[in-house]
This record gives structure tokens, sequence and C-alpha cells, in this order.
């Protein structure tokens, strides 16, 4: 401990002096007796090599995903890491520098932000991306207030297919302005937003935005999508897009969404159970000035070199407090670091490959898992590109999931929301994915390991 | 000075090797609709991870971190991030687990999260700790929401809208409650401090909560803090901590303690997790009985010696966050308590707050110091009289870049004219203090025309962030689309060769 604070014997006692004081309890008298504290109770500090051994002893109680066959991913998609991603990321002029609030100390920084701007531009076919938000679930929380920003009504609509977490997430961030999130529900052959209710619910009137996500919850390519903003008009059109899905799908800012926004932490950043994530937002021109979270812009200095700061700060907190346009401060510079950082490293033409790849696999996987009796792979008739939805015959995802986890394989992640209460619509469905760990293999013993499991459910398939 | 930095003029990846002009469609997917394929494929250059590697190098070689520099930023508490943890983060039992991995096979990881909430509610004073914000402010939001939610169960929603906080407040706090729907107050400050008697006379049945950091932006612990937590629960309020200055106080006092119902805590602040350039930050909720039912879910349990996710707490506000916290930086959190114990996190306080007086005894002695001198972690100082010289607090912090260290937060909190307030938290030696009140001297003590063009030292000379505002380029795209600014300095204008 004595290298994290500085105890040179004799250094206290010096700076106690020159102030005049002989003890640092008196720096501390203006703190209420009443409200003095004894001990916390926290332990006694333990030596690096103590809490190394400590923590290796916890870590050692998990089971990474790499040891088994692991078949998940959601918006957190399980990727190989070239090494010079994390080399990049160790630098610690990056990783222990704070916020580019100087920007003539921290032009490194602003540089890799503005090139991530770039490169989230360039895939989502928009005119502006900011330095990042939370992760994907809050980005489509700061667009439905921007939305509300653009178009005042009160109703926010969400395909029904959208996971929970993120409706959930939605929700609370329609608590301020008082709209109300709406679901839309899907086609139950195709599992495709149903447009026909869209052009309803738009009708009915009141309706701020919509929000529709690609893939969508059930990993279905809903190619229904470009039509959303005929039907909308000038109502603003969120897309949430898997950014390795824009290397290889019409960019959605070419089919009128107005604003863009994903989960990040793929590029570049290991699942590390769920954080660090990693929010991307992009939008036209004409709502940048609506929208939250720091924005890097290019500009000169005195001696009209290139430079780059932190610009259209006039809508934040730290200027604007209660009229700012959000009250994010501390964003996800470093992952937008890794994002560029993994881009650069594996390429457009190695991206490119990783997602025909990673698409030939699950097409695999759906064959090997539609041969097994009592499931249904892919659940709905409809595109897909690494993951697609899965419907288990006995309704029960959560027990065939247990089933095959026994043998060693994680098959995927229940679709159904575990609040109690919460209805039961997508009880029956899980999503499963298809990763560049995935091999023929592991796709075999996932076959074989969920016959057995769907035989053991309950009146189960024979 | 002697400080130089790195000045590569380092191009834009794209324009290390421009990719095509044109480029084509990208391959067809099978079973992909053709009207879904990507007609005209991204671009951005393909380059060797050698070209890769260099070149973000280079650009680190033009940024300050708490490795290269003392970063005195007020309220940003930058202290120094230890290595180990950044190892143990790295390790395969804890980046390469999926949040969807079934409880059984994280055990280790929810015993991490366990240990690190428990030793937060005792540094707290609070019952239930919930790790999922992601940062300070988000921690902030989801405590305005759950506010909301309790008066809504006690049928005062309607009345109760407004949140009172003093003038003082960071700018993270009027912007959350804002966003939660409440409006906003501002109580003004007596000598740096909230004033008691503006409080009694704001506080009314109106009142939802009042948001106060302690000790403040000013520096200072605010003495009537028994008074203030009286008078807003007399009105029938809630009492919200903004925990950004936690680390004066580590273990000397509490929020449970003082009074409060609720708070957030930045743990890239007090606990050491790196501020990567803006973030990741990892946010903490800690709250009291009459809040702690609406924390958001998952809540995590422990059932004998066994970890669970628990989803059944009706009262809650849902999620916040796609996963339930940041774990990579919780481990890091735990790392930082577990290496220094009771005895250091208290010696963390008491070095943090030494730092900031001695620094501010000698600085005080350069420029004005506003209110009175026994100040936390963090001071403030007026750079009014630069006025007089022509010059603003900004040329001073500019100036002193060249110095090899950062600047202070300059401009806040408001109620100062031309503002710097600093913080040079525990990890900074005598020896680095001297340093930088040797650097301020000089910088302070420098020409008016040098302190005007600074800095020199630095990749790039005084940006200009108007510009920068008015002449929107945010990427690439608009770089080449409407006017190029080329890497390097500009061409010369007189033929000489020298720009």
């Amino acid at each position: 401990m004595a290298r994290f604070i500085p105890s040179e014997p004799g250094e206290e006692e010096g700076l106690l002096r020159e102030l005049g004081i002989s003890s640092t309890e008196e720096l501390f008298r203006d703190v209420p007796q009443k409200v003095r504290l004894g001990r916390l109770g926290v332990g006694a500090a333990l030596e690096e090599r103590e809490v190394v051994a400590l923590l290796d002893r916890l870590l050692a109680k998990n089971r990474p995903f790499t040891k088994d066959p692991a078949f998940l991913g959601g918006r957190i998609p399980i990727r190989f890491l070239p090494a010079a991603v994390d080399a990049i990321l160790q630098r610690s002029e990056f990783y222990t520098s704070y916020t580019p609030y100087q920007p003539e100390a921290s032009q490194g920084m602003l540089q890799a932000l503005f090139e991530f701007q770039s490169l989230w531009v360039e895939l989502t076919g928009l005119d502006a991306a900011n330095a990042s938000l939370y992760d994907g679930a809050t980005a489509a929380g700061e667009a439905l207030l921007l939305c509300h920003r653009i178009r005042p009504g009160r109703r926010f609509l969400v395909p029904s297919s959208l996971p929970w977490e993120e409706k959930s997430v939605l929700a609370n961030y329609a608590t301020g302005p008082g709209v109300r999130v709406e679901e839309i529900p899907f086609d139950p052959a195709t599992g495709r937003l149903d447009l026909e209710a869209v052009r309803a619910e738009v009708k009915r009137g009141d309706v701020c935005g919509l929000l529709a996500d690609l893939p969508n919850g059930f990993g279905v390519v809903d190619e229904g999508l470009p039509e959303l903003k005929g039907i909308l008009g000038d109502l603003p059109l969120v897309v949430s897009a898997d950014p390795l899905a824009l290397t290889v799908l019409e960019p959605p800012g070419a089919w009128g969404a107005d604003v863009v926004i994903g989960e990040g932490q793929g590029f570049g950043m290991p699942p590390s159970y769920g954080g660090p994530l990693l929010g991307l937002f992009a939008c036209r021109s004409e709502h940048l000035r609506m929208t939250p979270g720091r924005i890097v812009g290019a500009t000169r200095d005195a001696e009209g070199r290139r430079a780059f700061s932190l610009t259209l700060q006039t809508r934040e907190q730290h200027i604007r407090r209660s009229r700012a346009t959000s009250n994010i401060c501390t964003n996800e510079s470093l992952l937008a670091l890794a994002f560029v950082a993994y881009a650069s490293v594996v390429g457009p033409r190695g991206l490119a490959e990783l997602a025909q790849r990673l698409n030939e696999r699950a097409r695999t996987l759906a064959s090997a898992l539609a041969e097994v009796p009592g499931l249904r792979a892919p659940a709905f008739d409809a595109p897909y590109l690494w993951e697609f939805a899965v419907a288990v015959a006995d309704g029960n995802a959560e027990a065939f999931l247990e089933r095959v986890r026994r043998g060693r394989v994680l098959g995927g992640s229940p679709l159904s929301d575990p609040r109690p209460g919460a209805p039961a619509g997508l009880g029956g469905l899980f999503l499963t994915a298809a990763t560049e760990y995935t091999d023929e293999r592991a796709i075999r013993k996932y076959a074989r390991l969920a016959r057995g499991a769907v035989r053991a459910s309950p009146g189960g398939a024979a | 000075m002697t400080f130089r930095q790195a000045r590569w003029d380092e191009p834009l990846l794209w324009e290390l090797r421009p990719p095509p002009e044109e480029t084509g469609a990208v391959p067809a997917l099978p079973g992909i609709p053709e009207r879904m394929r990507r007609r005209r494929a991204a671009r951005w250059p393909e380059l060797t991870e050698l070209e890769v590697v260099r070149h973000y190098t280079r650009l680190s070689q033009m940024n300050f971190g708490i490795d290269t520099s003392p970063y005195p930023l007020g309220s940003c508490t930058m202290k120094y991030n230890p290595k180990v943890s950044e190892q143990l983060a790295r390790r395969p039992g804890a980046a390469q687990l999926h949040p969807a991995q079934p409880e059984s096979t994280v055990q280790g990881a929810l015993e991490i999260l366990w240990r690190l909430e428990r030793a937060l509610g005792r540094i707290t004073g609070f019952p239930e700790v919930s790790l999922q914000p992601a940062a300070g402010a988000h921690g902030e939001y989801a405590a305005m929401l759950m506010i909301r939610a309790y008066f809504r169960d006690r049928g005062e929603l309607e009345r109760r809208t407004e949140v009172l906080l003093p003038d003082t407040a960071h700018g993270t706090n009027p912007a959350s409650a804002t966003m939660a729907g409440f409006t906003t107050r501002e109580i003004p400050s007596k000598d740096g401090c909230v004033d008691l008697a503006a409080l009694r006379a704001a506080v009314s049945d109106r009142t939802a909560a009042f948001m106060l950091t302690n000790p403040n932006t000013a520096g200072l612990f605010e003495p009537e803090i028994v008074e203030i937590a009286a008078t807003v629960h007399d009105a029938g309020g809630l009492l919200y901590y903004d925990g950004a200055n936690l680390n004066a106080i580590l273990g000397i006092t509490h929020p449970g303690r003082m009074g409060f119902d609720v708070a957030h805590l930045n743990l890239h602040k007090t606990f050491a997790t790196p501020h990567g350039g803006g973030g990741p930050g990892a946010g903490v909720l800690a709250a009291g009985e009459r809040l702690a039912p609406y924390l958001p879910v998952p809540r995590l349990v422990k059932e004998g010696r066994t970890f669970r996710w628990e989803y059944d707490r009706p009262r809650s506000i849902g999620k916040i966050k796609a996963a339930y916290g940041s774990f990579g930086l919780d481990l890091r959190a735990l790392v930082f308590i577990l290496l220094h114990g009771e005895e250091g996190l208290k010696h963390v306080a008491r070095r943090s707050v030494l730092n900031s007086n001695y620094v501010g005894k000698r600085l005080g002695e350069l420029l004005p110091r506003p209110f009175r001198p026994l100040v936390k972690h963090e001071f403030l100082l007026s750079g009014a009289p630069l006025k007089a010289r022509g010059l603003r607090t900004l040329d001073l912090a500019k100036r002193l870049l060249d110095e090899g260290v950062h600047a202070p937060t300059i401009y806040f909190p408001s109620l100062v004219e031309e503002s710097l307030m600093i913080e040079l938290p525990e990890s900074e030696s005598r020896r680095e203090l001297d340093g930088f009140v040797a650097a301020f001297s000089r910088a302070l003590g420098d020409s008016d025309a040098n302190l005007r063009s600074a800095p020199h030292a630095l990749a790039v000379g005084r940006v200009d962030e108007v510009a920068a505002a008015r002449h929107l380029l945010l990427s690439w795209k608009d770089l080449r689309a409407r006017g190029e600014v080329p890497a390097g300095p500009a061409p010369p204008s007189d033929g000489s060769g020298k720009a």
C-alpha cells in the first residue's frame, strides 16, 4: 500500500508543518463529531501478491466461455480479439487520461475519437456520430429522448421482439418526458415487424418515433424495415444495428433512418461479464444540436495545423445544466478507441470475411438443430446473419438450456423477461449464436445434447 | 521550460492509405435478400498491423495521462490506477465471461461483485448497493427515477415535482433531475456552502429531493449537514448524495451517517478505475431503507454459499443498463479496496486532504483563494487578477500545459470569477506537489505574450474551439466534402518554407 500513497518518513509531517498543524486530524475539524465514524469494517489491507492469489482463487470459480462450446450472443458477441488491439488499449497515455477538456494536451485521444466517429458515420450512412454513450440500451433511451425533442408525441413504438432489458431501460428513459413505450407485434411466422400495425398506430397519432433493430431480437434481418420511413413520414426512425451487420447490410441511413444506435463492445472488447460496453450513436445533421454526448470536431491551431477538440459543448450538462440535451458526462472513450482499433487491425476485408464465416457457421448450426425433434430452428422463417431464435416445443427454454449446460454446452440465452408477473410471451424461445469458436465438433456436440435435453423434458418429443 | 510533447502531424487512418474511391457491393450472403445487401462496401483502409500499431502509438504520445503527468482536475480525482488491476481484469476468468452465462458458471464473478457491494455498503453506510449504473451521472439519474417511484407509491408525485440543489452543484445534477421529469431550483451559496436560511425558505411540500455533494465543489465540507438533512426531511423530501467527492471523507464520515437517503459513487474516481480518456466509468447506487426497494433489478443475493440474481423486486424501477454493471471495472475497484484496507482507505482521505490544503496554501500566495482556507479534496482559486494583464484563466491553463502538467478544471464552479478548481489526490508525493507549485508559479510569472499564445510545447498550438463549433467537421467524410484540413502545418504564406 505504501506504493500507492507516498509514505516517505517525515513527508507528511513536513506538509503538516507547512500548514502549522500537528496532525491530519485537525484537517477534519469542520466535520461535526455527530457524523464521524469509528470503524468501517472493510478488513485489513492485503499485499499485491495476496490480492492476486485471492482474485485468482475467485476467478477459478468461473468457467470462461472459451472452455466449452458457447453459443451466446445477443447484443454482446463472443469474438476473437487480435493481440494488437489490447496492446493499443494498454498505452497508458490513453487509458489513464481524462475527458479531453484541454485539447492541446489530448490530441491523441481526440483524433482516435474523431476516427471512431468517422467509422460509425461510414457504417451507418448518416451524417454525424458522437464520441460514444454508455451502451446500446441507454443509446436507445437517449434516442427516444431525441425523438421526443424532434416530435413531441407521447407514444414511442418498439418491436415486441426487442430484448426485455432494452424495453425496461427505454421505459425508464421515457419516464421524464411522460412518454409511453408501446409494443408493435411481430409476424408469428417470420418474426418480422408487423408493418400494418405500425401504420395503424401512426394513424392513431401522438407518436414521437419508432425504434427497430437490425437484426432484431430474434436475429431476424427484417427486409420490411426499409419500408418504415414511408409509413412514418416525418416521424423519426431509430434503428438499433449490429456494427458487424452493417459491414454487409445496406446502411440504415440509406433507407431513411434518422438515428442509428448500437452496441459496439463486439469491436475490440471482451464481454467481461457484461461491461464495460459501448453505446453507438449517429444522426442527421439537422438534429445534431439536439443530440446527447460528447462530439469531437476538426479545426486548426494557432499555427494553422489540423487539430481536434470537443465541440458543440453548449448542448452539454457542464454548460447548459438543467437545459442540457442529456446528463451524460463520462462516456466510453476507451471502448471507442477499441472499436476503431479493432476495425483497423482486422480491416474491411477481414470483417467481410468474418461476416461470411459466421453466417456459414450459423447456417450449419441451424441445420443441425433443425433435425432435433422438439426444436424449431430457426423459430422464424426469415433471413438471419449469425444468430437466430429457436423454439422449444414444451415452451420451457430455460429448462432445455440447463439440461444442455449439464453436458457442458452453453446453448443460448432465453428471451423471456425473468421478472415475476412479466408476460410469458416469448417463454419458449431462446437466442443462439455462431461465434468464431463455433466449429463442426461444437455443433455436433450441441445437437447431440439437444436431442437428450428434449427427450428428458416432461412429455418432450420422442 | 524543458517539456516537449511529441509532434507527429499524424494523418487520419483514411489518409495513411486512402481506400478506393468507389467500392463495390459486398458479397451476397445466402438467404439475405438482395434489397438488404450493401451496395457499396463501407470505406476504410486496409492497413498492416504495424501501420495500425504505429499510428495509435504515435497518437498516444500526444496525450497526457496520469502515468505521464500530474492531472489536477478538480472533482475528477485523477489518482494512480494500480497496474495489478489491469492484469487481473484481463484474466480469462474475468474477461471471457458472457453476461448470459448461467449463474453456476460465474460464481466467482458474482462473489467479486458481492464483496464489492458489501464493502461499498460499509463505506457509504447504506444497507443496499447496486453496481448497475454505467457512470456517476447515470447513477444520479437512476436515483432520481427511484425517488419518483417512491413518491408515486406514496401518492405524492403530483405535488413533489421540484428538486433543489446548490448553485455549486455539478452540472450533471440539474441535468439528471430534469431528465427524470423534475423541475430544478438552485439554492444560493453563502461563503461557498449551502445557505441554510435560503434552503429553509425554499423547501416545501413540492420538494422531492435536495441533491448535495459533500465536500462540495468549492472543496468545503458542509458544516451544517445535520441541519440540512433535518430541513429536507422535515419538509418530506429526500436527500441525495453526489459521491463525486467521496475521496476526502473515506472512513471519516459517510452519506448514511450524514442523513442522506441515497447516493451515487464513481468507481473511476474514488476507487481508481482508469478514466480511459473520458470513460468507461462505473457508477454505484447505494440506498437507505426507504429507497432500497426501488433499486434496479436484478439484485445480487447470497443463499448459503451460492450467489444468484434476484428479479422479484416488485417496486424496482427495472433496468437502467443492458448488463448488471461493468464487471471489468468492478473487479478493479475491489482490488483497490483490498490493496488499501480499512487503514489505507482512511489514509486516502487524510492524504488527499493534506495534499489539497498544502497546495492550496502555497498557491494561495499567488492567486486569491475564495472562502475559508480549510478545504477537503480540492480547492478553488480565482484567476481574476489576470484580467489586469489583459489575460484570462484560460491563458494560465494553457501555459501550465507547457510545463508538462495538466491544467486544473477551469470556469467551474461559476460562483468564483475566473475560477480554477484543483485536486491532487493522495497518490501525488510532495515532490510532485512542489513541482506543480513551481510550474504554476513559472506559468503565472511568464510574459503576457507567452501566456496569451500558449501552449508552445505540445503537439499542436492553441486550438481554435470557436472555429470547431462554427464550421462543423465531425468525420473524415466532412473533411473531404467540406474543405480538407490537412495534417501538419498550413502551407507557408510567405514562401519561406517555414510555417
